[in-house]
């Protein structure tokens, strides 16, 4: 496998999400929208914000693969293999999503002022670091973008209206993540299952989408005409 | 002129197995037996196809007779249901609709392309500038590919077919949105792509395109699609 093919598709991907700047915006806005409009709560506005931030991460992935659906099988008959795609496009959004988390926790850590702040800024990454394949899985599932972000919107939605504590949430991929961000603001809850779960939730979302990108990437072996 | 016509109920039938082993050699594709059903609906009936190095054969039919989907079975992008596909070479496959990325100009997918084909990306913009300025696309304006005509989106779309050449080309109405000059100068293309040794297929709605290739194949819809899936 050489490099390149992993680095052009992730620059041209970073290109293209470049280039929507005004959604970009949008999506960055909305956590930080959820982030002040519950300030006032004290500890609960960082695990809304911090997990708010899922909108912004997981919307663009879901957006960018919606949107590379149509020629990806063209690449793929081209001569890619569609995990060399998709690990291009993770690469490109997980640095997309580190930079959002870290300018998120620095905003976050001045607001709030937790006991924590690295916990904080782990909770943060965490979500990121999760957000990226979740988005790709859920695009690589849905016929559309609306049945995408109303799946995103479904999820994230369900883990903010939870406590960490509550069984259902421990299901739901941003799970670790909360219980950082809920630690690193009251210290009230265990943090041991809180990465593991998150990475291993990341690495199945991954295993997912490469699945159903390969599944869906052209299959038929030729054998050479007579 | 082209050799035959088929107004068979499904397709051209594969000729006899030929004897010369030199003319077997030449196939570039041969698609033999291939049955699609979409849900219900039987889209392709034991259909069979094959191109000769140097040949152009067209694919007529009306709407709904499969034509597009026959091209993308013999593309490798979906499975026949039954029947084999055999290529030779690389397949060079330029879609009805152009799968592009708006926001990406030619140059960007030309690089994009670049190391799937085993090209630099020098190589691939530079071969893909000759590509497209044979076609009159205006290669020295840099423009988001949402910004282009129709007719350009599908040079462009034609040109990423063509890049890193290919043993046979299937084409699904490549030249929609042309001008009569790039339609005229796609013709002239395929005779020079015959002349390299390509297979090329072209699926077409025009009349005018049957007496410029070798052979037609025509397709119907099956009768079996009336009855559905038993």
């Amino acid at each position: 496998m050489k490099l390149r093919r992993i680095l052009v598709p992730a620059q041209m991907t970073g290109r293209e999400l470049g280039r929507r700047g005004f959604a970009l915006g949008l999506l960055t806005a909305l956590p930080l929208a959820f982030y002040g409009a519950s300030s006032n709560t004290g500890s609960n506005a960082v695990i809304t914000g911090g997990i708010a931030m899922a909108f912004s991460i997981a919307g663009a992935s879901i957006f960018v693969a919606l949107t590379a659906r149509p020629v990806d099988q063209r690449l793929v008959l081209a001569g890619y293999r569609p995990y060399e795609l998709l690990l291009g496009r993770l690469l490109l959004l997980e640095i997309f999503g580190v930079a959002v988390a870290a300018v998120f926790s620095v905003v976050m850590v001045f607001g709030t002022g937790p006991p924590h702040p690295w916990l904080l800024a782990a909770g943060v990454g965490l979500v990121a670091l999760t957000s990226v394949p979740f988005g790709l899985a859920v695009g690589a599932l849905s016929p559309h973008e609306l049945e995408g972000v109303l799946v995103l919107i479904g999820v994230v939605g369900v883990q903010l209206t939870l406590q960490s504590t509550q069984p259902i949430a421990r299901i739901l991929p941003f799970w670790g993540a909360q219980r950082l961000l809920q630690h690193s603001v009251d210290g009230t809850v265990s943090i041991g299952a809180a990465v593991p779960s998150g990475l291993a939730y990341a690495a199945a979302l991954f295993i997912a989408a490469a699945y159903i990108m390969h599944r869906r990437a052209p299959s038929v072996t030729f054998p050479r005409a007579r | 002129m082209p050799a035959a016509v088929s107004a068979s109920s499904t397709a051209e039938r594969l000729r006899p197995r030929e004897t010369d082993p030199d003319r077997d050699n030449d196939r570039q594709l041969e698609a033999s037996g291939i049955s699609k059903w979409f849900g219900r609906r039987l889209v392709l009936d034991e259909v069979s196809l094959s191109v000769e190095a140097g040949e152009a054969v067209a694919i007529i039919g009306e709407n709904g007779a499969g034509k597009s989907t026959l091209l993308r079975i013999c593309a490798g992008l979906i499975p026949a249901d039954r029947g084999q596909v055999r290529v030779s070479g690389r397949v060079g496959f330029c879609p009805q609709e152009p799968g592009l990325f708006d926001l990406l100009s030619a140059d960007e997918h030309l690089a994009l392309f670049a190391p799937a084909l085993g090209l630099s990306r020098a190589k691939a913009i530079e071969d893909g500038h000759a590509l497209l300025a044979e076609f009159a696309f205006p290669v020295a304006e840099y423009s988001q590919t949402r910004h282009l005509s129709g007719g350009a989106r599908q040079k462009l779309n034609l040109a990423l077919a063509l890049l890193g050449g290919a043993g046979v080309l299937l084409l699904d109405e490549p030249y929609q949105g042309f001008d009569h000059g790039a339609y005229v100068s796609f013709w002239e293309h395929v005779a020079r792509w015959k002349a390299d040794g390509m297979g090329v297929v072209v699926v077409t709605h025009l009349l005018a395109d049957v007496a410029l290739v070798d052979r037609v194949v025509e397709l119907t819809i099956p009768r079996a699609a009336a009855v559905g899936r038993s």
